[in-house]
């Protein structure tokens, strides 16, 4: 029933898209405003992409050390047949994992912040999780190898209280110490767009459905967590993207066997096999769009970014 | 008198909520922040070691050695000189956008547009780069990573310049409007003394994310290293303490720079207030 009421009223649709109050004032279209970002965007980003797709079907051509026109499915067979899909498959699995802890452990922070904390509480927390976005992640995944390793925090500390005798090996340079590293980096990225779509649920839907007698945890599961799906998936593909596209944690963190998306792009960079490395990043642009897509499509993402700049 | 008991029961079970919840909460703060001040304590032990230095010996002993190093000053610079344009042209991006936002041109395909390349993968992003700038033979320098840094940047400096302006109200502009005031002095007199803080800061978040960035970097870097990638190679083929030294100098200067962001932000606050 709470459930229900909350579909009818739906505040994630309302608010947002009505136009600013500055907006009036100024009038007139912004186009040459817009323009040079739209320029820059293009130009840097789409366009680049876009070719870079486009050049996946061409060939390696020797005389040149460069490619010739073909149009060549080659580079995607070569995936399949050298068995690079395993390591896009594992880098997936790693990213998939990633994301599912930082939302288990971002989503009560959130809540926290939203629904319990005072207003003082809430700007502290907010700035202390806003300042990693901000410090370099190649210095916070180091650290983690110092916290990790035989010498480590960990270690000296269960040696000290007598836990262990001698130091623990596995802790570092395997795939747990690289899914901690990606956490502790990503954590962040998940805790802001929830915390977002928390602050778009009018406060009226919350007293409604105390009022009909839900307890906190029932609020929480049918009115809280289904409005906050634009936030969760926001959240969750930020995430992803990052662990997906990471480097740095599992050169510094994984074990010489480990390997990732962005370690084997670099790799086939560097035996100048241009159209495979083209291609596999063809297929993670093909993975990111569709997720964009139905993202935009069935939960309202730019709806929730939109709110911004309420 | 019925109600009054379970009213008082949820209320006790929210205090023990929120009380668990903080204590989680700190929880993984600690999970965040424990590596780095780590790292930054053990970068003054003066041992070779990685220990936790003794207080009674703290040492800037590698800070020094650091200092001396030519290429790292070298890199240091170029990341400083990267981040400065970045910086620069982020900003002057963003605020164009905004002010192009508000006046509510197609806005959801402008800010799709911005926040695009958020959610392409550095590697990729970079990679994508650096086969265009090889088309008309661009050779890779600062100017190339500059390309790079900015999409980087682009998508957090307009957030928060947005978030900015949603401060203004629109009576102010009417009336500067209605008193003749043409757009480029509505923007000067008004607008600008209003939101400058915001934009202030977010110059600021745009020379932090462009001076960390790594993976962006990493194929469109020319003769000249940046910090990032001095310091990748170094940790990964080092052993030296200068690292933890290096480490520790960037996370000062990153405190540094969030430390002047937010105080210009808390500067707008208070003129609001």
């Amino acid at each position: 029933m709470v459930a229900e009421a909350s579909q009818r009223v739906n505040p994630i649709r309302r608010g947002g898209v009505a136009a600013s109050p500055a907006a009036a004032g100024l009038g007139g279209p912004g186009l040459y405003l817009a323009l040079p970002t739209y320029v820059i965007v293009v130009v840097l980003a789409v366009a680049p992409l876009a070719l870079l797709v486009f050049w996946s079907f061409w060939r390696y051509d020797p005389a040149t050390y460069w490619i010739k026109p073909d149009l060549s499915f080659d580079a995607y067979q070569t995936i399949v047949s050298s068995g690079r899909l395993a390591v896009i498959i594992k880098t997936a699995r790693i990213a998939v994992t990633t994301t599912a802890l930082a939302l288990v452990l971002a989503y009560p922070i959130a809540y926290f912040m939203h629904r319990l904390a005072g207003a003082r509480l809430r700007m502290l927390l907010s700035l202390l999780f806003l300042v990693p976005f901000f410090t370099s992640y190649i210095v916070r995944t180091f650290a983690w190898r110092l916290i990790l390793g035989r010498l480590g925090l960990v270690n000296t500390a269960l040696q000290a209280l007598g836990v262990i005798q001698r130091p623990v090996e596995w802790l570092l340079f395997d795939e747990f110490a690289v899914q901690v590293g990606l956490l502790a980096s990503y954590l962040p990225f998940m805790i802001f767009p929830i915390l977002l779509s928390m602050t778009r649920i009018e406060g009226s839907v919350l007293e409604a459905s105390e009022d009909l007698g839900a307890s906190a945890w029932q609020t929480l599961r049918h009115v809280v967590i289904p409005l906050t799906t634009p936030g969760i998936f926001a959240g969750s593909l930020f995430v992803f993207v990052m662990a997906l596209g990471s480097s740095v944690e599992v050169q510094f963190l994984g074990g010489a066997a480990e390997s990732m998306i962005a370690i084997m792009i670099t790799d086939v960079m560097r035996v100048l096999n241009f159209p495979l490395a083209f291609a596999i990043s063809t297929l993670v642009l093909a993975l990111l769009i569709l997720l964009l897509v139905i993202g935009n499509r069935y939960l309202g993402l730019s709806e929730l970014f939109r709110s911004v700049s309420r | 008198m019925t109600t009054a008991q379970p009213a008082a029961d949820s209320s006790r079970r929210r205090q023990w909520a929120r009380r668990l919840l903080l204590i989680y909460a700190v929880g993984v703060l600690l999970f965040v922040y424990v590596p780095p001040t780590y790292m930054l304590l053990i970068s003054f032990n003066p041992g070779l070691l990685p220990h936790l230095p003794s207080l009674s010996h703290l040492s800037v002993k590698w800070y020094s050695i650091l200092f001396s190093e030519e290429r790292m000053i070298a890199a240091f610079k170029a990341s400083v000189v990267t981040g400065i344009a970045t910086a620069l042209i982020t900003t002057v991006l963003a605020v164009l956008a905004s002010l192009a936002y508000l006046r509510s041109v197609n806005r959801s395909l402008l800010f799709n547009t911005v926040v695009f390349p958020m959610f392409v993968p550095g590697v990729i992003q970079g990679l994508s780069l650096a086969i265009v700038f090889k088309l008309p033979n661009i050779i890779p320098s600062l100017w190339t990573i500059t390309a790079g840094h900015i999409l980087w940047a682009l998508p957090f400096a307009f957030i928060v310049i947005l978030t900015s302006m949603s401060a203004l109200r629109g009576s102010l502009i009417e009336a500067a409007q209605d008193l003749g005031a043409s757009n480029w002095q509505t923007f000067r007199d008004i607008i600008f003394p209003l939101v400058s803080p915001g934009i202030t800061s977010a110059a600021l978040f745009a020379f932090l994310l462009s001076f960390n960035e790594y993976s962006r970097a990493y194929f469109l870097v020319g003769g000249q290293d940046t910090l990032p990638i001095y310091m990748f190679g170094a940790m990964n083929a080092g052993t030296s303490p200068t690292i933890y030294a290096l480490a520790g100098t960037i996370l000062i200067v990153s405190f540094l720079g969030i430390g002047a962001a937010l105080l210009a932000l808390n500067v707008r606050q208070r003129r609001a207030a």
